[in-house]
């Protein structure tokens, strides 16, 4: 009984506007109609709902967050967001989760593949411009493998739809770098510079709340 | 009519039959399709997991090189048309992200001022050009042929100030199938997810949804199903087989690109269409029209 009680020492009540700043929408717009979880196609196998997600942002309920399977598995066919009558783009609000968990590393530890498939993709776009799907199965597959015996597994696994798009010319062997590959990096650094100053701005702004 | 090319980075991999057949229908109606100089991944939405000021920067590159140029963009991949779109929407909306767009893109001679937007391909076929104008150039009429239109999330979701289709009940596509003369199956999951975007990462649950769709098809009589993205392709096509072993249960329905269909109402060789290279076999289905995959 009284795991169920929300202890407001253990809330965070900036997690709302964190999940806005990383481009979510308001979670605290939300009235728990629950059209969001009725609307929800992988519902089936979330440990929490899209609507107690939502109302444990408002809450600021992080650890619960955070070690939900929920924001994982959003597909991110944003039903949700279209059907949402309080104007919540809950799939966004799911998005701007995943940043912030990767961000911090939260609960990546008993299923590291959500993490680490958006890590290879923005890893290998910012490295040739453009996506290679070799490369990024294989970092996707280092870096959700507990062990090398994983990692063989895993490999062997997609090797034969590799084989077969292979077979039928749909399967590059060779990054195809952009003339502009300078620009990639240019952005990421013009990026986290950026983001740097916010960060800076906020923590001055916190100060003085 | 001419307008720049993003094919995405699926297209010239994984998805080629897609952008084969892309450039084969435009040809035949007429309109060049210019390919973007030097462009570069839009991010998609697993970018926008990661970093959501990168999600925009991405696309910006790419519409401040069109905007160069002057042409209207046009792209085959529903995710990227969304990414493309919502950065224009971030331009013109004049709010915090205009100003850190360009920010981002400072030191690439490139500049990015919200001129140029791009549409979906399917937008561009369907509004643009006109069904009726489709249905005009028909040489072969695909009689007879059962097709289920599956539009899936990107071309509808997320939520659009103006979206060119119904986000509910989409039926550019349907109309596109009456056109060439095929008859569409109605149905109720023209845009549930698919479980694209997690197929990876989260594979199980991709195979489900999945499977929810191609056994719906099958039950309905569907001779092929007919998509506008190459990631819903991905998963219904190339992961068919795998369903099938997960839930022992046998469907064997080919997977056509819109375009692919259109090509095929306007007498394009199934070669140039790409048909070979779809990996469930359209063998059964090219022979029902009188024609071999060569």
């Amino acid at each position: 009984m009284d795991s169920n009680i929300i202890k407001l020492k253990n809330c965070d009540p900036n997690l709302v506007n964190e999940v806005i700043e990383a481009g979510g929408t308001n979670a605290q717009m939300c009235f728990s109609c629950g059209t969001c979880t009725g609307g929800c196609p992988a519902i089936y196998t979330m440990d929490y709902t899209p609507r107690q997600i939502i109302r444990m942002v408002d809450l600021g309920i992080k650890d619960k967050i955070f070690k939900s399977n929920t924001i994982w598995i959003c597909a991110g066919c944003h039903t949700c967001s279209l059907r949402c009558p309080r104007g919540v783009e809950v799939s966004k609000v799911m998005s701007a989760l995943k940043s912030i968990a990767i961000k911090h590393g939260y609960g990546a530890d008993d299923d590291p593949s959500g993490p680490a498939w958006y890590k290879s993709f923005s890893e290998v776009t910012m490295r040739y411009g453009r996506i290679f799907e070799p490369e990024l199965m294989l970092l996707f597959n280092i870096k959700k493998s507990k062990n090398p015996i994983e990692l063989i597994r895993s490999m062997l696994k997609d090797a034969p739809l590799g084989i077969k798009m292979l077979k039928k010319g749909k399967l590059s062997l060779l990054p195809e770098k952009i003339k502009g590959k300078s620009h990639m990096k240019i952005i990421y650094e013009n990026i986290k510079r950026i983001k740097a100053e916010e960060d800076v701005c906020s923590v001055y702004l916190n100060k003085l709340k | 009519m001419k307008l720049a090319y993003y094919p995405g980075c699926v297209l010239p991999t994984s998805g080629k039959e897609y952008d084969m057949s892309t450039r084969e229908v435009f040809s035949f109606l007429g309109i060049e399709l210019q390919e973007l100089e030097d462009w570069s991944c839009c991010g998609a939405t697993a970018v926008y997991n990661m970093d959501n000021l990168l999600a925009l920067a991405l696309p910006a590159r790419n519409l401040a090189i069109s905007e160069k140029s002057g042409l209207d963009m046009t792209t085959p991949c529903p995710t990227c048309s969304y990414w493309l779109w919502k950065t224009q929407e971030e331009m013109l909306d004049n709010g915090t992200n205009k100003e850190k767009i360009n920010k981002a893109l400072k030191g690439t001679d490139l500049e990015y001022n919200g001129k140029i937007g791009a549409k979906h391909i399917l937008e561009v076929i369907s509004d643009d050009i006109g069904v009726n104008k489709i249905n005009s150039k028909v040489i072969k009429p695909l009689r007879g042929l059962k097709v289920v239109p599956y539009y899936g999330c990107y071309i509808v979701r997320p939520p659009r100030k103006n979206p060119f289709d119904s986000p509910e009940n989409p039926t550019s596509m349907d109309r596109l199938i009456e056109a060439v003369g095929a008859t569409p199956i109605s149905w109720d999951m023209k845009t549930k997810c698919c479980g694209g975007s997690v197929v990876v990462s989260k594979e199980e649950v991709a195979l489900k949804l999945t499977y929810d769709l191609l056994k719906k098809a099958k039950m309905l009589g569907a001779d092929c199903i007919i998509t506008p993205c190459q990631q819903c392709n991905l998963v219904l096509d190339a992961k068919q087989v795998d369903v099938e072993k997960v839930y022992n249960d046998k469907i064997d329905i080919p997977i056509l690109y819109f375009t692919q269909l259109l090509g095929l109402a306007f007498n394009i060789s199934p070669k140039k269409l790409g048909l070979d290279k779809n990996i469930v076999t359209v063998n059964k289905l090219l022979n029902s029209l009188g024609l071999s995959s060569n």
